[in-house]
């Protein structure tokens, strides 16, 4: 069992950040394509870990060194918690070699614990960037004995695994539930997104602290998790106390809960995976009367159809807007009024005025459907190619997707802004068409890189939309680059803003007109 | 007879100059059923991808009713019916939303869409599935949607790339029946195939490739005389081998 185990995840194990490829692709495009995704990746890494390490000596050096092993449970589980979340049903459940797996001989088991496995592996790497410098400042202030380093150790490789358990549960269990839903899609998109949202919102709230303000939250937030995650707590005194029956206790927990866990799902995973695979056919269609469109159209309509029935995709690309949406609301309901007069108090309204367009362009320019769009035609993409359209109209009804999702939820949240925040006339106009350009460039942007860097060989639609999709992370790249360079030289250089908002717009306007003129010469081929 | 399919010195080469076909020549006439046969790899995938517009290629040239694939692609592809090997389909839709999808693009009227799914779905005994969603098809029923999809817009050139893999008796009894009435109404079919049987039932014409480069080509009766076609092409093939 242990040799078959060891094939599965081997094989789990190609696939993972493409480093297979990397190593084996004769292509050199391709190993261009893949050398940017490991230098992206390794960029996020070394922003993770300067940050956290900068968190972690300002916590230290406030005299707040033990919350520190709490908040490593806390950033480790979040992460784990929210990765495993938005894999875990594309990792365990309906995959697309779930039949060639299972006609091998060798059991459910093995399966499942490689699956879990490749999981843990990736939790493990973000675990390890997480904990890491957090675990090497507290030793360095506090000194610990001995016992707690390996305290440390341990807990890099097992404080994953509760976290995982309980995003894994919750995402079969949607599967079981929901299963026979046509609606799974939408639970499973509004549950995500709440959850993400949680997330942004808690980091943003500690970002927008001042060092007293964070370690105070810290050591509240560390309190309040050691008193509803007794994994934190058991942790914590292991580390703080040197207690060898606590990390005992813990690491039992941790393994026996896994082990429970692995063996519950393989003997329902045959069950699980039946459900999936299996939908209830109805039998009873009658043909009516059928609308017909314009081949644009029909594409668009296609494409809609793509956007809402893969949750992934759908929260990765429209993240950004939703997240301005709801900034908008919460500055019209829940802003106090005091934060609007303490802005006029210190004189700074006539910047925010000033900047507001741009930093709507911040949102605008997170949220890009097109950039993996045509990645996810994958083995459909046949279709694409054959139908008798110009590949013009299939880029456009691509590009008139993102701006159905971009423009409404845009214009929608610039009248929540104008409402909080007054605005001469230009101001208010400049609220409105700014963010339309950024709009129309992300959107234009998106499909150009598309192109270049196209992903179809996926096994899952997670691997099109994120795991290294290069043309997803450059048009998010690019489009923040965009945005965020003028808002930096608007606030550096105050008396230029509305000059220097109006150049940097036109120029953007002038490279997505020459992208689109790109792309519109572009011809499509399988 | 008009010719609705010419291919003229097609060539395509690969990466690492390697000659996936090589010079090759061919005709479909209208009302014409010609098969496509080689071995695996032999080069019929990547004629067929090039003739349905969805490759480009290298060298030659390949007209529709004498529009060119290469110039004028979107003529073309509304004149031409294809289906891969592998119909891979979209599966977050309905069998009829893909039809109605087909129809949109294919500028099939609102009016003649319906009777003619209502036909085609009825033949292949898949009308009662057409609103469930295409991930709940088998293998077979994805098919037979994309045989409906591809027959819906009434096609002048029809290209099928092993259309008769996963097919059960039934469908593949009216799938032979209804290329031949669309044979019969003047449509050219093109097909690939590696059942011999069918081909040499069901065709008029018959070309053979082998390594990227055409061996045989002409009526059914002129390629295997009083042979049957597989010994014909075993045969071909034997010799090729040794050449």
């Amino acid at each position: 069992m242990k040799g078959k185990y060891k094939y599965l995840l081997r094989m789990q194990l190609y696939n993972l950040f493409g480093f297979n490829r990397l190593i084996h692709s004769r292509d050199k495009q391709e190993k261009q394509r893949l050398a940017i995704v490991v230098a992206f990746g390794l960029a996020a890494i070394a922003i993770l870990v300067i940050y956290t390490t900068k968190f972690s000596i300002g916590m230290a050096e406030a005299g707040l060194c033990e919350a520190l092993p709490t908040l490593m449970v806390v950033v480790s589980s979040l992460a784990a918690l929210t990765l495993t979340f938005v894999k875990s049903t594309g990792v365990l459940i309906g995959l697309k070699d779930y039949d060639m797996v299972m006609s091998m001989p060798v059991n459910t088991f093995s399966i499942v614990t490689s699956r879990i496995t490749l999981l843990y592996l990736i939790n493990l790497i973000i675990g390890f960037i997480a904990m890491l410098p957090s675990g090497i400042i507290y030793i360095a202030y506090e000194h610990p004995p001995i016992c707690s380093y390996l305290f440390l150790v341990g807990a890099l490789f097992l404080m994953p695994i509760i976290p995982m358990i309980i995003s894994l549960s919750l995402g079969v269990l949607i599967v079981a539930v929901s299963s026979r839903s046509r609606h799974k899609n939408i639970f499973s998109l509004v549950l995500s997104t709440a959850a993400v949202l949680m997330i942004v919102f808690a980091s943003a709230k500690t970002q927008s602290m001042d060092a007293t303000q964070i370690t105070d939250l810290s050591v509240t937030m560390a309190e309040t998790v050691n008193r509803f995650y007794p994994p934190a707590i058991l942790f914590t005194n292991a580390l703080i106390h040197n207690d060898w029956a606590d990390f005992a206790i813990f690491s039992a927990i941790s393994l026996l809960l896994g082990i429970a866990f692995i063996g519950i799902v393989s003997h329902y995973y045959k069950t699980l995976n039946t459900a999936v695979f299996s939908h209830y056919a109805k039998k009873n269609y009658k043909i009516g009367a059928l609308k017909s469109s314009s081949p644009f159209m029909a594409l668009y309509k296609k494409e809609f159809r793509r956007l809402g029935s893969c949750t992934i995709y759908a929260l990765n690309s429209c993240i950004g807007i939703v997240l301005l949406l709801v900034m908008a609301v919460m500055a019209v309901f829940f802003m106090p009024s005091t934060l609007r007069q303490q802005v006029e108090a210190m004189g700074i309204m006539s910047v925010v005025q000033n900047i507001m367009p741009i930093a709507l362009a911040i949102f605008v320019s997170m949220t890009s459907t097109t950039a993996a769009s045509l990645s996810l035609e994958g083995k459909n993409r046949w279709i694409m190619c054959s139908v008798p359209t110009l590949a013009r109209t299939v880029y456009n009804s691509k590009i008139a997707v993102n701006l159905t999702v971009i423009l409404p939820i845009l214009y929608v949240s610039a009248i929540f802004i104008r409402i909080v925040i007054p605005c001469s006339f230009m101001q208010t106009v400049l609220l409105f068409v700014i963010p339309t350009v950024y709009a129309f460039f992300i959107s234009v942007l998106g499909i150009y890189l598309n192109i270049k860097f196209p992903k179809y060989d996926w096994t899952s639609e997670y691997y099109a939309v994120k795991g290294g999709a290069i043309s997803v992370l450059a048009t998010i790249g690019g489009g923040m680059a965009s945005s965020l360079i003028p808002l930096y030289l608007c606030i550096i250089f105050q008396h230029y803003q509305i000059i220097i908002m109006l150049s940097i717009t036109c120029l953007i306007l002038l490279i997505t007109l020459a992208i689109y003129y790109k792309v519109c010469q572009t011809k499509l081929y399988v | 007879m008009d010719n609705v399919l010419e291919i003229k010195n097609y060539s395509k080469v690969y990466s690492g100059n390697k000659k996936a076909v090589d010079s090759l020549n061919l005709m479909v006439k209208a009302g014409e059923i010609h098969a496509f046969i080689g071995h695996n790899g032999a080069g019929k995938t990547t004629t067929i991808r090039a003739v349905v517009g969805i490759m480009d290629f290298d060298e030659g040239e390949i007209l529709i009713n004498g529009h060119s694939v290469k110039d004028d692609p979107v003529k073309c592809k509304s004149m031409t019916a294809y289906i891969p090997d592998n119909p891979d389909l979209y599966d977050y839709i309905t069998g009829i939303q893909y039809l109605n999808y087909m129809c949109d693009m294919f500028s099939v009227s609102a009016k003649e869409r319906v009777s003619r799914i209502q036909k085609y779905a009825d033949v292949l005994k898949l009308t009662d599935g057409l609103g469930n969603l295409i991930s709940s098809y088998s293998h077979g029923m994805k098919q037979k949607l994309a045989l409906i999809g591809a027959f819906i817009h009434s096609p002048q050139l029809f290209v099928l790339d092993e259309p008769f893999v996963g097919l059960d008796p039934e469908a593949t009894f009216h799938l032979k029946k209804m290329m031949r009435e669309l044979c019969d109404a003047g449509t050219a079919i093109f097909f690939s195939t590696h059942v011999l049987e069918v081909a040499e039932k069901l065709c008029d014409k018959v070309t053979i490739i082998n390594n990227g480069k055409l061996i045989e080509s002409g009526t059914m009766e002129e390629i295997k005389g009083s042979h049957s076609l597989e010994d014909v092409f075993m045969e071909v093939v034997e010799n090729e081998r040794q050449v």
